[in-house]
């Protein structure tokens, strides 16, 4: 892939260090590169390996081939994977358009505008991130059960329209009070109020931050296994995690080779969705430039 | 429902202290304001009543299955001589105050190297973010464990060394230590929103420097680290925040029994044996808000550090 | 085995079915990806009864069941059966939420271990009040009073098992050791088993490795010393010397190489693919007698399944029926009756156990056990053979663990580490869990 000719970088690049600084780096980086992709690598090896040979053989190379895995699995439970597939990303897409609206909206509110309460609501915000999930668990169920929401996707995206993420808020709050006041005040005089600064000014400066809360939650509600292990029931419903989990049982023949073809099928969408992603978290001040 | 008559009295105190009436000019700022956190607001609704909830259930006995029986401070007291409860503590601020400097300092060494216009940087980036995608996953917990074994890798390179390492995992003595290699070696996280951070620094800074002949360690001191200041802040928090309540990898790590021998019994795994294993949910909840308290202190304790450290353009 | 790679070409996702799912996503936003998930579907079937129905289990076990409740259904129209699974950790945190939250399943897989968690705060039905309903005339006696309580009942055992042990031949043939008579062994023959193996094999194969803190595994050894872990009433009835035999043991073995050193094993799961058995590393363990065919399929067909040791040496029999799944009803079910017709078809509908076979065991029902029997595999005929026989026997019943008992379980584990590190004698780790037990019980 060639990268983008940002001039800065080059000039950064040399500012960077000598022809063997960098030739050392690139080693550096390779060798602890090796490191991260040796999971990725066995999870690829086991999911084309026989059942049988999976705990046996530890090694890279497959000494017996065994692509069955990946039919079998796509096929192996109540629906077929794709359905899956489908389910997770769905709520995975709008989770994120619901955490980028209602998070930044907040976080510009906290960064830039003097309230009454502002810290007061700050710290009730952090406070929220604080308490461990599981007492939650209960209480929330019983809310969601009593609005009707229970087998339904409500439960799993309706926070994400109402900012109760506080993990994304704090990020972009950091990022926004990192931006120089005078783009505010400027703003201010040529006439924009607060809506208008918050779109066209910090929004685009922003990119970066936004990047990252894209990926985050794309990660996270991608992965997340309890909210839909309480919240669905119906079999059609199930996301990616809840259908990996039926595959292995301690009483059974669990099916580990299936379970890490599918695995490895459900890794691709992140995989894919960070390197769209990741070119976005790059555009900052940086690369727009500031006049 | 139990939670809702403690939840409103709470809730309603900050709205109670309205001020005085305030000048248009603060009024316009105040209700801007308001309109931004609109959303916020409605969320807090789903947030505030399982919060409360779960406060009311700490003085209480609560075993999911009958109503909570208040019970005053004797859940607090059984904590004070819970020699599990002390384990779980020191479990879990040795792998905060361990994983959380070194995992912050990988990522921001690693973010370093990486913006400075590596060839290859996107290709780098998705390779170091990797683990973190992979993170608490069955799979990869149990790729751990044969890493980690008595004839895993990790022994073999010992091996040529004439070490003749120990079993990591099942070895109460080091169990622990194999799960704050995990967690550094999920530093993507925090390398990402640095690798954000630094793209947010205007160049211009560090042309000035170069014509001024500064020397690299200098740029960095008086250009990155003030400006970049919010954001190593920020994964500051973040990082001491979910490592106090780490779990899946505890969980996964050791079925969730937090052995050999309670070595690896996270506050948070404690927590939930005691909830959800133990039916003990009013013990747990008392357990949760124990945990709020130490968090907020320790938050508390870096925003005023910040005071002196982080440099906000305001 | 069947590894053709051409298989593969065949039933994956075609490159238009990719297409297909990348389109449906991005619908997702559209009004074709409402409906689904976003309270679109009308919930119930009208004026007919829905009953919901929960266990464990992998996607398997589901198939079979989904058959035999199709045959119910069937035989009961209007009642419709809404089914759910997970496997047994999430199963445990969703059951207790959906208790919690007032909103029980009607009826339930449930464990011995944690029945009375449920049963002694109300939750369940008490099946004693409804004999007429549930016919359980053909289930032996020990079967009957698994989940007793007090004179009460709160489960039926879906399926029996017990503990045996299974030695791998093709281990012990390579080297040439003889494997014991399984019917008269004492714990003495297991430690010189464990020895030779290890020797002959020099140190490659360990002759016995088993879990040292499993309960299951411990009663067995407690009972043939005419003591019980818990006793009738749900107290604790082992004694400080007891425990600390059973660890002298393990620890002896150890000490001559029958048994692994420590931290040989690791704790990655009870998958029987995963095992150390299956792995070539362990010629002899103990399993739940319902596992036995799936881990002889990862042995490669070759393991012997032999009784539990020192049967014969004991002041009484140490082996029991347990079971491993029992079905429960909620006392707060809104249609107890179907429930109950629906519990009573699992025990004993012939043609419904016919498609279930012995996922949840042998069937409790001696009659359907016999009538399944020709039907099953091989591996699973053997195992139920080894528990027709042991149930003919007398052997002394297993009684319900009481509330409080995980937390027991939980420290047996941790102190079975301890001694294996050596951070305990096993006196210390006896008296440990006896004190912490009482404690645990309100004692």
């Amino acid at each position: 892939m060639p990268a983008p000719p940002y001039e800065q970088d080059n000039f950064i690049e040399r500012i960077g260090g000598t022809r063997r600084t960098r030739f050392t780096k690139h080693v550096l980086l390779c060798l602890t590169g090796a490191v991260m992709l040796y999971p990725l690598a066995w999870l690829v090896s086991s999911s084309v390996k026989p059942a049988l040979l999976i705990f046996k053989d530890l090694s890279l190379w497959p000494a017996e081939w065994d692509l069955g895995n990946y039919s079998d699995g796509w096929n192996a439970l109540g629906q077929p994977f794709s359905v899956y597939l489908v389910n997770s990303l769905i709520i995975v897409v709008l989770g994120i358009v619901g955490n980028l609206v209602s998070c930044s909206l907040a976080a510009y509110g906290f960064a830039r505008l003097r309230f009454t309460g502002r810290k007061l609501f700050f710290t009730l915000m952090l406070g929220t991130m604080m308490l461990p999930g599981h007492v939650l668990l209960v209480p929330q169920y019983i809310v969601f059960a009593k609005l009707g929401w229970l087998n339904t996707y409500y439960p799993l995206l309706v926070p994400h329209f109402l900012a109760t993420n506080a993990f994304y808020i704090f990020l972009m709050v950091q990022f926004m009070r990192a931006l120089p006041q005078e783009l505010d005040d400027a703003a201010r005089i040529d006439g924009c109020g607060p809506f208008r600064t918050f779109w066209k000014v910090i929004m685009p400066l922003c990119l970066p931050a936004f990047a990252t809360t894209a990926i985050f939650t794309f990660i996270s509600v991608w992965n997340e296994f309890f909210g839909p292990l309480l919240y669905l029931t119906d079999d059609e419903l199930y996301t990616v995690p809840l259908a990996l989990r039926q595959f292995i049982d301690s009483e059974g023949q669990a099916h580990w080779g299936e379970m890490f073809a599918m695995s490895f099928l459900s890794l691709a969408p992140v995989i894919g969705f960070f390197i769209a992603g990741q070119k976005y978290l790059v555009k900052g001040i940086a690369t727009t430039g500031l006049k | 429902m139990t939670g809702t008559t403690a939840g409103p009295a709470l809730v309603a105190g900050p709205a109670a202290q309205t001020p005085p009436p305030a000048p248009p000019a603060k009024r316009r700022q105040d209700r801007a304001g308001y309109l931004f956190l609109l959303p916020w607001f409605v969320g807090m609704l789903f947030t505030v009543i399982p919060f409360f909830a779960s406060l009311y259930l700490a003085f209480t006995d609560y075993n999911l299955l009958t109503p909570p029986r208040w019970t005053g401070l004797a859940n607090f007291r059984e904590m004070l001589g819970d020699p599990l409860l002390h384990q779980a503590l020191k479990v879990t601020f040795i792998y905060t105050f361990v994983s959380v400097p070194l995992s912050l300092a990988a990522a921001l060494g690693v973010a370093m190297l990486l913006s400075r216009g590596v060839r290859g940087l996107p290709v780098y980036r998705a390779v170091f973010y990797l683990p973190s995608l992979l993170g608490g996953s069955v799979a990869i917990v149990l790729l751990w464990k044969y890493i980690f074994g008595l004839d895993g890798i990790v022994n073999g390179l010992l091996g040529w060394f004439g070490i003749e390492g120990p079993a990591w995992t099942a070895d109460p003595d080091h169990a622990l230590t194999t799960l704050i290699v995990l967690h550094i070696w999920t530093f993507g996280s925090p390398m990402v929103i640095f690798l954000a951070g630094l793209r947010q620094i205007p160049v211009m800074y560090y042309e000035a420097a170069a014509i001024d002949g500064a020397s690299r360690w200098r740029r960095f001191r008086s250009i990155t680290l003030p400006l970049l200041s919010p954001i190593i802040f920020f994964n500051l928090i973040q990082s001491l925040i979910s490592s106090f309540q780490t779990f899946t990898q505890g969980f996964v790590m050791s079925n969730g029994t937090g052995g050999p021998a309670n070595s690896t019994l996270f506050y948070n795994l404690y927590l939930y044996q005691k909830g959800f294993s133990q039916f003990d949910m009013g013990y747990a909840s008392a357990m949760a808000w124990m945990l709020l308290v130490i968090i907020a202190a320790f938050t508390a304790l870096n925003f005023l550090a910040a005071k002196y450290w982080v440099h906000y353009d305001n | 085995m069947t590894d053709h790679p051409a298989r593969a070409g065949r039933a994956a996702p075609s490159r238009r079915d990719l297409m297909r799912m990348a389109g449906l996503s991005a619908l997702g936003l559209g009004p074709a990806g409402c409906g689904r998930g976003f309270g679109g579907g009308g919930g119930g079937g009208g004026d007919g009864v829905q009953l919901t129905m929960v266990w464990w289990g992998d996607v398997e076990r589901a198939k079979k069941t989904q058959a035999a409740l199709a045959i119910f259904q069937k035989q009961n129209p209007g009642v419709t059966v809404k089914t759910e699974f997970q496997d047994s950790g999430p199963y445990k945190d969703k059951l207790a939420t959906r208790f919690a939250a007032g909103d029980p399943p009607d009826l339930m897989a449930m464990r011995t271990d944690s029945l009375r968690e449920y049963a002694d705060r109300g939750a369940l039905l008490d099946l004693t009040q409804h004999k007429d309903a549930v016919d359980v005339s053909a289930l032996s006696e020990g079967a009957r009073s698994l989940a007793a309580v007090d004179g009460k009942s709160y489960g039926i055992p879906a399926g029996l098992n017990s503990v045996a042990f299974v030695v791998n031949k093709a281990v012990t043939d390579k080297y040439g050791v003889k494997i014991p008579d399984g019917d008269t062994w004492s714990w003495e023959d297991l430690a010189a088993f464990g020895r030779a193996v290890t020797k002959a094999s020099g140190k490659k194969v360990y002759g016995v490795n088993f879990e040292t803190f499993n309960v299951g595994y411990l009663d067995v050894f407690i009972r043939q010393r005419g003591e019980d872990f818990y006793t009738a009433q749900g107290a604790l009835g082992v004694t400080e010397g007891s425990i600390t035999a059973w660890f002298e043991m393990i620890q002896r073995m150890r000490a001559d190489g029958g048994f692994p050193p420590a931290g040989f094993i690791e704790d990655v799961g009870t998958s029987p693919e995963q095992s150390y058995q299956a792995k070539g590393l362990i010629a002899a363990t103990i399993i739940p007698t319902n596992t036995f065919l799936v881990n002889n399929k990862a042995c490669g067909g070759n393991l012997v399944m032999l009784r539990m040791p020192g049967e014969t040496q004991g002041e009484r029999r140490g082996q029991s029926i347990g079971c491993p799944h029992l079905w429960s009803i909620a006392a707060a079910s809104k249609h107890p009756n179907e429930a109950l017709k629906l519990l009573n078809f699992l025990i004993n509908d012939t043609e419904g156990a016919k498609t279930t076979g012995t996922t949840r065991g042998v069937p409790s029902n001696s009659q359907v056990a016999d009538a399944i029997k020709p039907r099953l595999e091989r591996d699973d005929q053997v195992a139920t053979d080894f528990l027709i026989d042991l149930q003919k026997e007398k052997l002394p019943p297993s009684y319900l663990h009481p509330p409080g008992s995980t937390k027991i379980v939980a420290n047996l584990k941790t102190v079975a580490a301890e001694v294996e590190y050596k951070r305990r004698t096993p006196a210390q780790a006896a008296q440990a869990i006896i004190a912490d037990g009482r404690k645990a019980l309100g004692e």
